[in-house]
């Protein structure tokens, strides 16, 4: 019973990478791109990470796999963040529908 | 278990390699960087899920760590480097 769950949690996990991984290669621009591997990927690296945790039990080396949780958590959208912040100083344009 | 940690291995591996099209091919040098990133925290997984197949998953965890704390650190440099 307690595997069907933590299957049920990775699926949806791997369901969430593979969007963000699908969003970085077929948006248009650098930004949008970013906005597709910002959140997606996160969302779906903590859901793996959770099902994980279910699957393994309570012990040491869980704890050591919500702390990497908690770490993608803070360290991923600040990476994304920072990546887009170095792109917007430098003078890369954001892209915008054509005129007809 | 088995057979799903493997076929979940395979995915993760589609997702990486599909992320080097982005890398070499991106048309500025900030979608390298976010193909980069892309890669390295799909890393994360896949380290442990080798760790479940082998079952040794203490030892795997703790190379998760190491993967996940280098690789934020050297995402923030670039973007830092890149900036000036």
């Amino acid at each position: 019973m307690v595997n069907y769950i933590a299957i049920i949690f990775i699926l949806f996990g791997f369901f969430f990478v593979s969007v963000a991984a699908i969003g970085v290669l077929r948006l248009p621009d650098f930004y949008t791109r970013m906005h597709a591997s910002g959140k997606s990927e996160t969302l779906g690296v903590m859901l793996t990470l959770i099902g994980f945790v279910i699957y393994n039990g309570f012990n040491l080396v869980s704890l050591k796999m919500m702390l990497v949780s908690a770490f993608i958590l803070l360290g991923n959208p600040i990476g994304t963040h920072a990546i887009s912040r170095a792109a917007f100083y430098s003078g890369l344009e954001p892209w915008r529908k054509k005129d007809n | 278990m088995e057979n799903f940690f493997l076929t979940l291995l395979v995915g993760l591996l589609i997702v990486v390699i599909s992320m080097l099209y982005r890398v070499i091919k991106g048309p500025t040098v900030y979608d390298r960087l976010n193909g980069l990133g892309v890669v390295g925290t799909s890393t994360i997984l896949i380290l442990i899920t080798i760790g479940f197949i082998d079952e040794r998953v203490d030892m795997f965890v703790d190379i998760a760590i190491a993967y996940a704390l280098l690789g934020f650190i050297s995402l923030i440099v670039l973007a830092k480097f890149l900036s000036d």
